[in-house]
């Protein structure tokens, strides 16, 4: 067992304050005000605190970790339903298990609590621990509690790390009770988008994260047999795990493609569950007919609990319309009432849809008020106001053009002072387009296992394989699925290795070749260079964390139980692993996010992401900052500036080729390792930004790091720099990991 | 359309508000007055047009007639180069709003450090939080957004203008620094 099994809220302070103390957290706050006590607003403008003490930076620290806070209490409350429901399904002795292959199961939950968790039992232990951190990381945003920024980030740090333990406990429970995919890299193909739904039968749409209440419907479906008469088809994370239960069920789409899909009436019913869905989808349901059934406690959506009323009953009330909707607590009961109303619905809604048709669109956009008030409130800037003028003389282009680049919130419709339903404009503009929406991805495989991480550990440490991509949580904007499509082609082409999950394994799922395939259907999902993998849901992201922790135990063989901060210096250090989300939105992408930052793991997310307002920037031009440990002399060591950030926003797709890059670089590179990502990070800055980087002198530290094929122009370079040889050390953040304890307790 | 207002409607500031640009003179006397002034300019470079000519050329114009040096951003870089421009800098978004927090930072020797710096090219709210980083931590600088829209966290702003408007405005302020239209 290492020092710190169950961390508390403090105990690993000294790591996340080394590593906050090189990644300065750089505050951009929306607004200077403090609105969240009765002793406010208080003005935090011009260096004034407000009454209770707190400056900007402290407040803006202290609105990170409220993010994180939230994302994390998301995904622990999802665990906690998924264990508590299968403890009472399965009982607490019930084993967990990630398949063959698999020895270290649980890496992360291993690594932070010092629990192997064998059974569900202790997958509710590891659970309690994660709710008692949590409370206390929430406690410390209350007013007059903690006052520091370094403090509030490193909690931050602290209920990352919590989340990604309950991220791992729900998926673990999940693979291990429903049959999913267990840690397989061949997980079926399945089918998306909506051209893959068969208008002929009943379809039953599923939103959100937790899975339970659709397993039931699939099992309600098969015992009557009555599967082949409905399409479960589900959207967001729900999505990917119903076709981890049953391949034959079909995903609709991310998060963003709610709106449009209930809109164009395609579901017969609407079931929801937790996390990502439209809080006024019951409003939208209601003008196409479509039953809303509500299943969690999370999101009652304000209907009546008709848990204890007969199926029967429930059901003709849902058919006649003398209920929108419903909210059932009992999941028997919500597999037959949802699977009895579809199919009842079916024939009577005749897949009624909203959408006004294209004359009524143009009649309608000739009384628009030209007030720009839709393009003041889009989020991505889109020229909405200029394609209504154009539908208004009958060219419907420009709306088809905005709805390529719509991420379905319809505020527009909100601001519009004519209440038009822009979205659904759009919608219809560009029906000839979604409705060839058809595409396969990789099914959810899991945790990825020790044998690939025997293969590929040792090129990763050593840097020839150049580094690990994550591609994590929404894809939502600008150019979802193509610019992440993109991204992820390249760096696979380059060897690298590409894992997703959550909504942006389907975004990147629809974008096809010129034979028509997915980059699924053309590449492998091993864990290996060069291989596109998903690994499932948004749960699913401990995944990836735990191939990262499972290099440093397997290919290091360091110790994993309790044992973080040493892990974490290995991984920071030595693994070139990228987290990315591109469109992330929500407070768990913040809170998953903050997990990899206690990993020492960088993350990238795209423009939108600046509204996270905190980047964690490194400074290059400061060599004091780029010091590390050499473990076997105990010396101090200068070291490049890598990886550079640890948390950043990029303007475009083409400031993430680049940073992408540059910030798989770790000082423990080989000097072959060195070599190979510089080379790609040469190409792409020349590429996109157009000129040889002026900064790779400093990261060479022996000339056996130059790409021989650019010699004479890096060596040109060092001259004018007047390089000097660097070590290449045994590098590590923490003194005290100094061989033969050389170091002391800092 | 000639408001002091956020061009996006939820973007709601706080105490402080940016100075409204009435007259393009204001931009010529701050320059002038500046010691150390520095020009970002981001990636809406590359699409926009202005003056009949593309946003880069009207910078390269500026920062000429000024001797301001430029930072243009990610790949907003790459179109400068190709143009032989040599007073230009490569940084991100983010890098560049980090460096500026720090009073003795410059983007080159004796170039700073920077008491003035001028912004146009983003997308609107990743320039409304770049304003307010340094609004709230590098109180040692001005800023002046040269964008269409206003933004409450610069020092000074254009109100929400008219396209043609704002090209005259951007006009008076080259011409008036000598650059030629």
């Amino acid at each position: 067992m290492g020092p710190t099994p169950m961390p508390d809220v403090t105990t690993l302070r000294s790591w996340d304050h080394k590593l906050l103390t090189r990644y300065r957290p750089a505050y951009m706050p929306a607004c200077q005000l403090c609105c969240l006590c009765t002793f406010g607003k208080c003005d935090l403008t011009g260096g004034k605190r407000g009454a209770c003490g707190l400056d900007i930076e402290g407040q803006s620290a202290r609105i990170v970790l409220a993010a994180a806070n939230i994302g994390c209490a998301a995904h622990l409350a999802h665990s906690r339903h998924m264990v508590d429901h299968m403890i009472h399904e399965f009982g607490p002795r019930f084993k967990l298990t990630q398949g063959e292959g698999v020895e270290i199961e649980a890496p992360v939950s291993r690594l932070v609590t010092g629990i192997r968790p064998r059974t569900l039992e202790d997958a509710s232990a590891i659970l309690d621990y994660c709710e008692t951190q949590l409370t206390h990381t929430l406690s410390a945003v209350h007013t007059g509690q903690e006052g520091s920024w370094i403090d509030f980030e490193s909690k931050a740090f602290h209920v990352g790390m919590i989340d990604q333990v309950g991220m791992e406990i729900a998926d673990i429970a999940q693979i291990s009770t429903l049959g999913f995919p267990q840690s397989d890299p061949e997980a079926p193909l399945v089918e998306a988008g909506i051209a893959s739904m068969d208008p002929k039968k009943a379809m039953i749409l599923a939103i959100g994260h937790n899975v339970v209440p659709a397993t039931y419907i699939m099992d309600y479906a098969a015992e009557t047999g009555v599967s082949d008469n409905i399409d479960v088809a589900g959207i967001c994370c729900t999505a990917w795990d119903i076709t981890r239960y049953e391949k034959k069920a079909k995903i609709v789409g991310p998060i963003s493609w709610q709106l449009r899909f209930v809109r164009a009436g395609f579901a017969d019913v609407v079931v929801v569950d937790e996390q990502c869905i439209r809080t006024d989808i019951l409003e939208h349901a209601k003008k196409v007919n479509s039953p809303v059934i509500a299943t969690c406690d999370k999101s009652a959506m304000g209907l009546p609990d008709r848990t204890d009323d007969d199926v029967d009953d429930i059901v003709k009330d849902l058919v006649s319309g003398k209920t929108p909707g419903v909210y059932l607590r009992d999941h028997e009961k919500i597999g037959e009432v949802v699977v009895k109303t579809a199919i009842k619905m079916h024939p009577k809604r005749k897949k009624k849809g909203s959408l006004p048709s294209k004359a009524k669109i143009q009649e309608l956009a000739q009384a628009c008020r030209q007030c720009s008030e839709c393009v003041r409130s889009c989020p991505n800037d889109q020229p909405v106001m200029d394609a209504v003028l154009a539908a208004a003389e009958g060219n419907m282009g420009p709306l088809a053009d905005v709805y390529s680049e719509c991420i379905g919130c319809a505020r527009c419709e909100s601001a519009c002072p004519n209440e038009y339903e822009l979205h659904s404009w759009m919608v219809k503009a560009a029906e000839s387009d979604w409705k060839q929406e058809q595409f396969m991805v990789r099914s959810g495989r899991g945790a990825i296992k020790d044998t690939e991480i025997r293969t590929v550990g040792q090129p990763i440490v050593f840097g020839e394989i150049p580094g690990v991509i994550a591609h994590v949580g929404c894809a939502n904007y600008p150019d979802g699925g193509r610019a992440i499509h993109d991204h992820a082609e390249e760096f696979a082409k380059r060897r690298f290795i590409v894992v997703f999950s959550g909504c942006a394994a389907m975004t990147v799922g629809t974008i096809k070749d010129e034979e028509g395939k997915s980059i699924y259907e053309r590449r492998p999902g091993t864990f290996d260079a060069g291989s596109v993998l998903n690994v499932g849901s948004c749960v699913s992201n401990s995944h990836i964390a735990g191939a990262a922790i499972k290099i440093a135990s397997i290919f290091a063989k360091r110790n994993l139980r309790g044992n973080y901060e040493e892990i974490a210096d290995y991984i920071h250090n030595r693994v070139g692993a990228v987290g990315i989300s591109w469109g992330a939105m929500s407070q768990k992408a913040a809170s998953i996010a903050a997990g990899f930052w206690r990993l020492g793991v960088p993350v990238i997310v795209g423009p939108h992401g600046t509204k996270y307002r905190r980047m964690l920037l490194g400074r290059a031009d400061k060599d004091e900052s780029w010091k590390v440990w050499d473990a076997r002399t105990g010396n101090r060591v200068q070291i490049a500036p890598g990886p550079e950030h640890l948390f950043y926003a990029v303007e475009n797709f083409e400031e993430l080729m680049v940073m992408t890059a540059r910030l798989t670089i770790r000082p423990n590179d080989t000097s072959k390792g060195r070599a190979i990502k510089l080379s790609h990070y040469i190409d792409l800055h020349e590429k996109y930004y157009g000129y040889f980087p002026e900064d790779i002198h400093r990261f060479i530290r022996r000339e056996t790091d130059i790409p021989i094929t650019l010699k004479d122009k890096i060596k040109a370079q060092m001259k004018a720099n007047k390089w000097e040889e660097k070590a290449i050390p045994d590098p590590t953040l923490v003194r005290r990991l100094v061989y033969g304890g050389n170091g002391g307790g800092e | 359309m000639m408001r002091a207002e956020p061009w996006q409607t939820a973007e709601v500031c706080g105490p402080t508000k940016a100075q409204e640009l009435k007259k393009t003179a204001v931009v010529g006397a701050l320059i002038k007055k500046a010691k150390h002034p520095l020009i970002i300019v981001g990636a809406q470079a590359l699409t926009e047009q202005t003056l009949k000519k593309s946003m880069v050329d009207y910078f390269i114009e500026l920062s000429k007639a000024t001797k301001i040096p430029i930072v243009a951003t990610g790949n907003t870089i790459k179109a400068f180069k190709e143009k032989g421009f040599e007073n230009a800098y490569g940084y991100g978004a983010m890098e560049i709003t980090g460096r500026l927090q720090d009073p003795d930072w410059m983007v080159a020797p004796k170039k700073g450090p920077h008491d003035l710096v001028l912004t146009y090219g983003f997308p609107y709210y990743m320039e409304w939080l770049m304003l307010s980083a340094l609004i709230n931590f590098s109180p040692h600088i001005k800023t002046v957004t040269l964008g269409r829209y206003y933004q409450p966290h610069a020092t000074w702003s254009f109100p929400n203008l008219k396209k043609q408007k704002w090209n005259d405005a951007l006009k008076e302020i080259l011409t008036a620094a000598g650059g030629t239209e």
